[in-house]
């Protein structure tokens, strides 16, 4: 028993050291980088990763298999990653340092692969290119940049509204605009249902749906009249709960509800009660709230369906003004073995012939060089696009992603009574200091 | 009064005879003196490396994660570079959180209603197609069928029957009950009540398989000598049948509750923890928490008080069982 109990240790000891073993050989495996180490000119190897919605094609993907016909020796290996595990998958590749070379990222820091939260951190390496500092919208420097470098390239302007059937609205004997007015929409939401159809469709158990509603309100509401509402909320000198605009947003909400905006059951619906209900020749909806890109998605499933992008209009007396902002970018790994071609890359993105194939491509609007030839869905906002007569997501410059996630499920808890006005903005100045 | 006298007697046969058994094999080598100390030695001892690589694979993959995971949770982590150790800061903000109490709450109701009902139905059913029925077979499979499917998908189907214009509410509005139709997953009750309700269905065929085994350990001549007596079906049931699936009982109970208080795929695929975080439970929370908001150290501190609360209440119900257990005998 003595011999045997003086035995333990040392067979203890050589497992324990076996798996230390193998724990610094698993190590060694993913402390690889991208490339290979070299003691002269950089890998011409790049690994791109971007997030997908579905399998329409990524405007990345083009991209990057044009940069590699236009140079010569270079490869960009792409990495399509899905939309819902996108940030917590890269942000664990960066923390673990095999991260890709170059990624999609997000503006400001509201979300986990959030260009401000990701620099801070020192994940991301200063851009460096000449073409790219244009590329940020006027306004939105302080999403994309932390002590005046700029760390993350926008790619796209994302004009936000209603993803609008106007054929079949005027079906039943509904006209609206990009100059209607609320209480046009007011009007429309009674013919609506009079026709047994709802103006629109809500997807209420969905946060980042309802949350769009209301910031599309907010645009016209708080941020026409008050464009630095975000950073007086930032300075402390207003909250959601005592400004005005705010409450009357969230008014509007509880409006359209009591007047049979949203279809039947909206508290309820998940995203599928969009598609169904605005995605078909024979809409039971006519408008719904999103990116307005989706359209092109929409209709290509659709054939015969034509949808249009309108904006969430004002009250009457007040202006409308458009959510057109720049959100998806891009941005390099400060531990890549390629930092020249990266610049190189993104700089090449940057200017206006890529920017927009990008758009093209991605059913957007350029970042650089002006709107262009826009999609037929853009049709009754150009003027709005060309004037300029838009502001970025409210959303992107708030401290955190609780404040949006507060508002979201907050107009879900006015649609369904349990919530007031009054609760929903205070659980947002609450999310804003968490 | 006879039929208890008479399970006593026989449980005191058995252990005796179990005692008896055990000395015998022990006294076959009472002569040689060091028989028995290296059977103990082989036993006790053994090849005890034997177990090594999945006892280190076990102590690496969920002890010192889950180690980890509880340092994080007296620090600031987001998720992506450094961190700053906060105290028990995090600890403070569950408790003074109304929407983290609130679930914390949904969390307990639906671990206490899945407990209960998964036991009563699973118990039920498992009596009825213990014995008798020529379909009982059958009824096991077909009781059974919902245990292996994926719960995510389970959850999806019935967010579809329970919708606005789904078929629970055109089945209501075809049997003239109209009245009772409803948002189902959008009024703060039956939304909770619905998941419940998943919950419950999915899980009752694993209930009823655990009772089946220790139905199976009934004698049924014990529970013919008690009806030749004039017990009658309750009073079998109660005397009999229940005192001896005891161990069925705990372990049934066990799982379903720690089954119920990590509730997370079917809440997420129904409600997403809606409507305004009526079906938020502590791992939805820890979820959003951690990967959606990227507060990774304020999720490990959720993620530790649900693994305290789990603890305590698999104990308590232990130590419950177990009483419960000798005062039987």
């Amino acid at each position: 028993m003595t011999q045997q109990a003086r035995r333990f240790p040392r067979h203890l000891v050589a497992a324990l050291a076996a798996a230390a073993g193998l724990s610094v050989a698993l190590a060694g495996c993913s402390g690889g980088g991208t490339s290979e180490s070299s003691g002269g000119a950089e890998p011409q190897t790049l690994t791109l990763s971007y997030q997908i919605a579905n399998s329409a094609t990524s405007p990345y993907s083009v991209l990057a298999q044009k940069y590699m016909a236009s140079h010569p020796g270079v490869t960009i290996t792409t990495n399509a990653i899905n939309l819902s595990t996108y940030g917590q998958t890269l942000t664990t590749q960066l923390q673990a340092g095999n991260g890709p070379d170059v990624f999609q990222v997000q503006g400001g820091s509201g979300q986990v692969q959030g260009a401000v939260s990701l620099a801070n951190a020192g994940l991301l390496a200063p851009l460096t290119g000449t073409n790219i500092p244009a590329t940020i919208p006027d306004g939105s420097a302080a999403q994309f940049s932390v002590d005046g470098k700029q760390y993350a390239m926008p790619v796209e302007l994302l004009p936000t509204g209603i993803i609008y059937n106007d054929a079949a609205a005027k079906g039943v004997g509904i006209t609206l605009t990009a100059t209607s007015t609320l209480e046009d929409v007011y009007a429309a939401c009674a013919t609506a249902s009079a026709a047994g159809k709802s103006l629109f469709a809500l997807a209420g158990s969905q946060s980042p749906n309802t949350g769009i509603l209301a910031q599309l309100i907010a645009q016209s509401q708080v941020y026409e009249a008050t464009p630095d509402w975000n950073q007086q909320r930032a300075d402390g000198k207003v909250t959601f709960a005592n400004t005005p605009g705010w409450k009357s947003t969230l008014q509007t909400v509880v409006d359209m509800n009591t007047k049979g905006c949203f279809q039947p059951g909206a508290a309820g619906a998940g995203f599928d009660a969009l598609t169904n209900g605005v995605g078909s020749t024979s809409a039971t909806s006519f408008g719904l709230f999103a990116p307005l890109g989706g359209a092109s998605d929409i209709m290509s499933a659709v054939p015969g369906l034509t949808l249009v992008g309108l904006p969430v209009p004002a009250p009457a007396g007040t202006t409308t003004k458009l959510i057109n902002g720049a959100d998806d970018s891009l941005a390099i790994n400060a531990k890549t073995k390629s930092p020249n071609l990266a610049q190189d890359f993104l700089n090449w993105m940057a200017e206006p012939e890529q920017a927009a194939q990008f758009a093209s491509v991605a059913g957007e609007i350029p970042i650089v060089g002006g709107p262009g030839q826009l999609s037929p869905v853009f049709a009754p906002i150009t003027q709005m696009i060309t004037d300029k007569q838009y502001g970025p997501f409210p959303a992107q410059s708030w401290p955190n992603g609780q404040v949006y996630d507060a508002l979201g499920t907050g107009v879900t808890g006015l649609i369904t009574g349990q919530a007031t006005i009054d609760q929903v903005l205070q659980s947002m100045d609450d999310a804003w200091g968490a | 009064m006879a039929v208890v006298t008479n399970m006593n007697t026989d449980q005191a046969l058995g252990s005796d005879r179990a005692l008896k058994g055990q000395r015998g094999r022990g006294s076959a080598g009472a002569g040689d003196h060091s028989g028995p100390r290296r059977r103990k030695a082989l036993v006790n001892y053994g090849y005890w490396w034997w177990a090594l690589p999945a006892i280190v694979l076990v102590l690496v993959v969920v002890y010192v994660t889950t180690a980890s995971g509880a340092f994080f949770a007296f620090t600031d982590w987001t998720g992506i570079g450094k961190f700053n150790f906060v105290g028990l800061a995090n600890f403070q903000k569950i408790f003074s959180t109304p929407a983290l109490s609130g679930a914390l709450w949904h969390t307990l109701f639906l671990a206490a209603g899945f407990v209960i009902f998964t036991n009563v139905f699973g118990l039920s059913f498992a009596l009825a197609v213990n014995r008798m029925l020529k379909t009982r077979y059958l009824l096991r499979v077909l009781l059974f069928m919902p245990v292996v499917l994926s719960p995510i998908a389970v959850s999806y189907i019935f967010a579809f029957i329970f919708a606005y214009k789904g078929p629970l509410n055109a089945l209501l509005a075809g049997v003239g009950l109209s009245n009772l139709q409803q948002d189902w997953l959008a009024n703060p009750t039956s939304a909770i009540l619905s998941v419940l309700f998943v919950m419950v269905w999915q899980s009752i065929g694993l209930v009823m398989v655990v009772y089946l085994a220790g139905l199976a350990s009934v004698p049924i001549e014990l529970e013919e000598a008690s009806a030749l007596d004039g017990a009658g079906v309750f009073s079998r049931f109660r005397h009999i049948t229940l005192p001896m699936i005891q161990p069925s009982i705990a372990i049934a109970s066990t799982l379903m509750l720690v089954q119920g208080l990590r509730v997370f795929d079917q809440i997420m695929a129904l409600t997403g923890g809606g409507p305004f975080g009526a079906t938020e439970t502590l791992a939805t929370q820890i979820y959003k928490q951690s990967f959606t908001f990227g507060r990774y150290g304020f999720g490990a501190a959720l993620a530790l008080v649900l693994t305290v609360i789990i603890l305590i209440f698999a104990i308590g119900q232990q130590l419950a069982m177990r009483s419960r257990d000798q005062v039987g005998k």
